[in-house]
């Protein structure tokens, strides 16, 4: 009852400081209050915040606190907070996979209501798919959306013009391409270099390189699809000819690149890339904004961006076979060519802790709309070392804080076509959120995919591997609710 | 009784040979080289740019590659609160807990070294019982304070009663594996719980939870430690004194530990190493007050690969106390400063 | 100084009764602080981990809860799903295989033949050597089998090899340093900070500067990888070059705390004995072996022990040279537990720290039992 009052006094404020015809960012209705937001040890995605908190604090009153973990424990520490009821963080930036640990339990704030009336989010700019996907579970919207993650090919336009190629299409053309310039030095300084290199680190970033490649032959008829599970029963899509190809590309790749390709993560490749030592990479955006960094790369302008490359052939889950596409089965194709853009780890998003106080929740909601309002995500997502990526269409539509940044105006339009061509599609691949998300990619999937390559167990044995322990994980929590989340999280409804 | 002071140079049993001599220098020049190059390393990347750093290996500065201030700017003046406050609860957890641990852990090592303990079966069969009506408390549902005390107040009844009868029992040798096996649990198993007892304290974030858990966790190592040192120290002194009236103590304080001045040295110096750069229980009891170093170097690898030229600016300015600290004491481990011709 | 003195006496009056009580519990009050906090500290860790290895973490409505399980844990670690990960995948038995079995099996009953023959033999002492026997032979098997034929070690095999190997090098490497720089030479208080400096350095800052350090295309090796051309080559993706890496990380970091420890023992010595050895004519051979070394065979011990309970705990090097990898190649016991712990397994977690917990027991009763007796003989 009381806490109905207290939001009744803070709403009279507010429209009482709206009606005195100042606007509503200028007002101190939180004065007073204090939000303790926690991310991980930045620079990126924390310096922003750390940035903007004295600008929001000026226009709103409310001081935000933000505090940072190593990103690698982020994860824990925040299921531990949650879990033991300590709530020591009243916000979090966070990975929105994990969702589908934080949801069920009920530790996140719905923010379903908060987004409709606040019309300065301007949530019909976000894309679609963050929008209806990824801030989204069972159909009502948890986070806000401050980073567009999703994976794309990366490749030396330089090198491929002078030597007559065409940006890979399909992953037998990202091969070729790897394999032909494998061993060749690519940047001047007489040392050879490689075709390729990719993160295929164990308990790194190995696995979602890996569904990069898979999802191509997985999934071909949009979003909800899905590419993990069969939405009808939850049996694994990890033992079929499509996983078998796209295990047999990655093994390929796996030696055309550095001797330590294996022992790599994307810190390491993206350091090999920038400095010109691959002519092909697989990675999130952050390639872009680090390749025109002066202090990091030799190659501006050198390199150009495309939507992850497709298969002529895809999975048809009636029979289990891959067979060529066609208009029935790859509605979405372009030259015959299903493309499956990987939005893999799903964006950095803030989310609220549901046992906040109900003042403290008003002004996270508002410091984490502030953040995403265009306003503040244009000029933030050109810069690199925010490490936010576009997912906004005004990000695309305005190339003023682009060339602003030190962008040239082409690269600015191979870096953001590429993007734009994979936000649109509407055969996005969603990346997996259930309860216990984490066992299933980073323990079954990356340790397989691992003793793999390491040649520890062969392509069968690897695909049994992977599809027993999750079925055994699924088993475990129980096959109907894993499926209930599974398809909740692509927004399934019957 | 006296005990003289005498310079370490004067004893010098053994006079070496120059081929030996030699052999010696080589050995400990090829070892000092495999110590300083990694460190070397870290110190010619802490003055790198990114790109010098990925498109290398270059070596020396200004020869190789131009050097830069920049990754000391960052840590410096970009982080500056990241890295001060960090760096002091780093100091102060460090420092106040190895204190504590030393002291406690000595004590308890000349305790079981020079004192006959017995623990009774039947005072562990009262302990168990008493814990485990303790637990029961908690499991149904009883608050935890309730437990402690029921568990406390058995433990003593059945202590007084009871656990008299049963005379045979545990010596010093078991005591002290008991303590060390305390540490054979790996952390990531103990961590959680360890959180739970402290949020039940309303202790998490506080430099007391990092004193108390690095206490706990490295009494035991300090004890088998002291344990040998003193085990080394004459007897016949402590004897002596004993007679001429002196308390246990004063025994304990005035003639040993000053004899012992090497091993608590020795002790307190990777005390405070351990303690300088624990990283999992850091991460768990704190977060915005009292996170200490490790956390700000292991944070250095986050979602772009590992920050190698900040990491290495880290990792030099959190060795150095520690190096400043090992030269001032290294001369307490010279031979013959304290320990030495004893008269009594 | 006079009035002080006075005081004293007169607040002796009150005193005295009560400094003699405390004197006679002088023992209590030196062990029981150590004993409060360790007791307090471990015991509901030690229980709650236990309880939790024998349930599963799940999600409820509202938060979290843990189910009891039974043994499903260790079922799944020992005989299940996780089986090849723990304890790996055996292979055909070699020619090698057999005879490194038969010669440690012989050897294991030669020993126990004579303790049964021997004189101080008792019922109690048989049977936990039988016990311990029993145990060892089995680690061995397992060794043997995943190792030297063309299967592949599990975590638990892996785990014994970096322990064994670094253990035994970092106290030979420890011994040695400490012995040359305990003597009389010019610029040794330099070699004795210098030498201290790897332990320093926090575990994860050496697990990252080893990883720059092996790092074979930007790394400061590359020259000499490319002088013998292996450019092509990685040791870091070949299992056996990637747990070297590791190990030879370990024995850079822990030398030190081997060679501070005997430094300080050796530099505790009373050294007359050494003089009255030299005098009569012992060689630094001799003087070595019979009198430093028996009179530091407590503190190697102690030292040795616990090298070999935190060797077990082995995590930051494999964990962020090779994350474990290539494969599951230089995964650690800790590092098993760590990345299931991370994948919300926490009852996985715990019943693999618990497997950890009972190997290294067994392994540190049998070596207290092995050397205490010797080294309360020698000393």
């Amino acid at each position: 009852m009381s806490r109905v009052l207290a939001r009744a006094v803070v709403l009279l404020v507010f429209v009482a400081a709206c009606s005195n015809g100042s606007n509503t960012s200028s007002n101190q209705s939180f004065s007073g209050t204090t939000i303790r937001v926690v991310t991980f040890t930045g620079p990126q995605i924390a310096e922003p915040l750390q940035r903007r908190a004295p600008d929001f604090e000026k226009a709103t009153g409310a001081k935000v606190q933000i505090i940072t973990v190593p990103f690698s424990d982020l994860y824990q520490k925040l299921l531990t907070d949650f879990a033991t009821k300590t709530n020591s963080y009243d916000a979090t930036v966070f990975d929105p996979q994990w969702m589908g640990d934080y949801v069920p339990p009920g530790y996140l704030e719905d923010l379903t209501d908060r987004v409709k009336n606040d019309s300065a989010l301007q949530w019909n700019d976000i894309a679609p798919f963050f929008r209806d996907f990824s801030a989204t579970f069972k159909g009502k919207v948890y986070t806000i959306p401050l980073d567009g993650d999703f994976q794309m090919v990366y490749y030396r336009k330089d090198l491929l013009q002078k030597d007559g190629l065409q940006p890979p299409a399909t992953w037998d053309d990202y091969i070729s391409i790897a394999q032909h310039f494998q061993g060749k030095d690519l940047n001047g300084d007489g040392k050879p270099d490689y075709g390729s290199c990719l993160a295929m680190k164990r308990s790194a970033q190995s696995y979602w390189a890996w569904i990069s490649i898979a999802a191509a032959y997985l999934q071909s008829q949009g979003t909800k699809q899905g590419a993990f599970f069969n939405t009808d029963n939850m049996q694994p899509l990890t033992n079929n000819p499509a996983a078998a190809a796209a295990l047999t590309v990655y093994k390929t790749l796996s030696k055309i690149g550095p001797p330590e390709q294996l022992n790599q993560d994307v810190g390491d490749s993206r350091g090999l890339f920038v400095t010109g030592r691959c002519a092909l990479s697989l990675d999130w955006g952050d390639i872009g904004p680090l390749a025109v960094d002066k202090t990091q790369s030799t190659v501006q302008d050198k390199v150009g961006a495309i939507i992850l490359p497709g298969s002529k052939k895809v999975l048809d889950r009636s029979s289990n076979q891959l067979v060529d596409c066609n208009a029935t089965l790859c509605p979405y194709a372009t030259n015959g060519v299903n493309h499956s853009p990987f939005a893999a780890f799903g964006g950095w998003s803030g989310a609220i802790n549901k046992a906040a106080s109900a003042k403290v929740k008003d002004a996270a909601f508002a410091f984490l709309s502030y953040m995403s309002q265009p306003a503040q995500s244009s000029v933030d997502v050109t810069i690199g070392k925010t490490g936010f990526n576009p997912y906004r269409t005004s990000h695309f539509n305005n190339m003023g804080p682009w060339t602003a940044s030190g962008m040239s105006e082409t690269a600015a339009n191979d870096y953001l076509g590429a993007i734009k061509s994979s936000l649109q599609s509407p055969n996005m691949v969603l990346d997996l959120r259930i309860p216990q998300t984490a066992f299933y990619q980073q323990t079954a999937l990356d340790t397989a995919l691992a003793q793999f390559l390491a040649g520890e167990i062969s392509l069968t044995q690897c695909m049994t591997q992977i599809t027993n322990q999750w079925n055994s994980k699924t088993e475990e929590i129980g096959r109907a609710s894993q499926l209930d989340a599974y398809r909740s999280s692509l927004s399934i409804t019957k | 009784m006296a005990i003289i002071r005498r310079r370490g140079g004067s004893v010098s049993t053994t006079s070496i040979s120059f081929p030996a001599m030699t052999l010696s220098y080589i050995a400990l020049f090829a070892w000092t080289f495999v110590v300083l190059f990694p460190l070397y390393w870290l110190a010619v990347t802490a003055l790198k740019t990114p790109l010098e750093v990925n498109a290398g290996p270059f070596y020396i500065p200004w020869r190789d590659f131009q050097p830069t201030l920049d990754s000391w700017h960052y840590i410096f003046f970009d982080l500056r609160e990241d890295t001060f406050r960090p760096y002091t609860n780093t100091v102060v957890v460090g420092l106040t807990s190895t204190a504590i641990t030393v002291l406690l852990g000595s004590m308890a090592a000349y305790g079981l070294v020079r004192m006959r303990y017995r623990v009774g079966y039947g005072a562990i069969a009262s302990f168990v019982v008493a814990l485990a009506i303790a637990v029961a408390v908690v499991v149904a549902g009883g608050p935890w304070p309730l437990g402690l005390v029921a568990g406390i107040g058995v433990f003593v009844l059945l202590l007084q009663t009871v656990a008299r009868r049963w005379k045979r029992g545990v010596g010093n040798d078991d005591i002290a594996f008991w303590m060390i096996s305390q540490r054979m649990l790996p952390p990531v198993a103990t961590v959680i719980p360890i959180y739970i007892f402290f949020q039940q304290l309303q202790l998490l974030d506080t430099w007391a939870a990092l004193i108390i858990s690095y206490t706990a966790a490295h009494l035991p190592i300090v004890v088998w430690l002291m344990r040998d040192y003193f085990q080394s120290v004459p007897v016949e002194l402590e004897e002596s004194a004993a007679i001429d009236g002196a308390s246990p103590y004063r025994i304990f304080r005035s003639i040993v530990l000053p004899l012992a001045v090497p091993g608590l040295v020795a002790t307190f110096l990777f005390v405070l190493v351990f303690a300088w750069n624990e990283y999992l229980i850091a991460l768990f009891l704190t977060s915005a007050n009292a996170q200490t170093l490790p956390m700000t170097v292991a944070a250095q690898n986050a979602t772009r690969g590992p920050q190698w030229w900040y990491m290495s600016v880290l990792i030099l300015i959190m060795i150095g106390p520690v190096i400043a600290m090992a030269i001032a004491l290294e001369r307490y481990i010279a031979r013959g400063l304290l320990v030495g011709a004893v008269k009594g | 100084m006079h009035a002080s003195a006075r005081a004293v006496s007169a607040a002796a009056s009150w005193w005295r009764p009560m400094a003699s009580r405390l004197d006679r519990v002088a023992g209590g009050v030196f062990i029981l602080p150590a004993v409060v906090v360790i007791l307090a500290f471990s015991i509901f860790p030690l229980l709650s981990s236990l309880y939790v290895s024998l349930s599963r973490l799940g999600f409820a409505q509202g938060g979290v809860e843990l189910k009891f399980v039974g043994f499903d844990n260790y079922a799944k670690l020992l005989f299940g799903i996780d089986r090849p990960h723990f304890l790996g995948v055996t292979g055909p038995l070699t020619p090698i295989g057999i005879a490194v079995l038969l010669a440690i099996y012989g050897l294991f009953a030669l020993l126990l033949y004579r303790y049964a023959r021997g004189p101080n033999r008792t019922i109690g002492g048989l049977v936990g050597r039988v016990l311990a026997t029993a145990i060892a032979g089995t680690l061995v098997w397992l060794i043997v089998n995943t190792v030297l034929t063309s299967g592949r070690p599990g975590t638990l095999v892996v785990t014994l090899v970096y322990v064994a190997v670094d253990v035994s090098v970092q106290y030979l490497l420890g011994l040695g340093l400490a012995l040359l720089v305990v003597q009389h030479l010019p610029g040794r208080r330099f070699f004795r900070v210098v030498f201290l400096l790897p332990m320093m350095i926090t575990p994860v800052g050496v697990a990252y500067l080893f990883r720059m350090i092996v790092d074979t295309s930007k790394g400061p090796l590359y020259p000499l990888w490319a002088h013998f051309g292996l450019t092509d080559i990685s040791w870091v993706t070949n299992p056996w070059g990637a747990r070297l890496a590791v190990m030879v990380g370990d024995v850079w970091q822990w030398t030190p705390f081997i060679f501070i420890v005997l430094l300080a023992a050796i530099e505790t010595l009373p050294h007359e004995l050494v003089e009255a050895a030299v005098v009569d004519g012992a060689n630094r051979w001799q003087v070595f072996w019979r009198i430093t070394f028996p009179q530091i065979l407590p503190a190697t011990i102690t030292v040795v022990l616990i090298r070999i309970i935190e060797g077990f705990k082995i995590v930051d090097l494999p964990n962020v040279l090779t994350n474990g990898g290539p494969g599951t190649a230089t995964e650690s016991l800790t590092l098993h537990a760590y990345t299931i712990w991370r994948a919300l397994d926490i009852g996985g977690s715990a019943a693999v720290a618990y497997m950890l917990l009972i190997v290294v027991t067994f392994v540190g009763i049998s070596y207290v039992n092995l050397f205490r007796p010797r080294a309360a003989t020698a000393a």
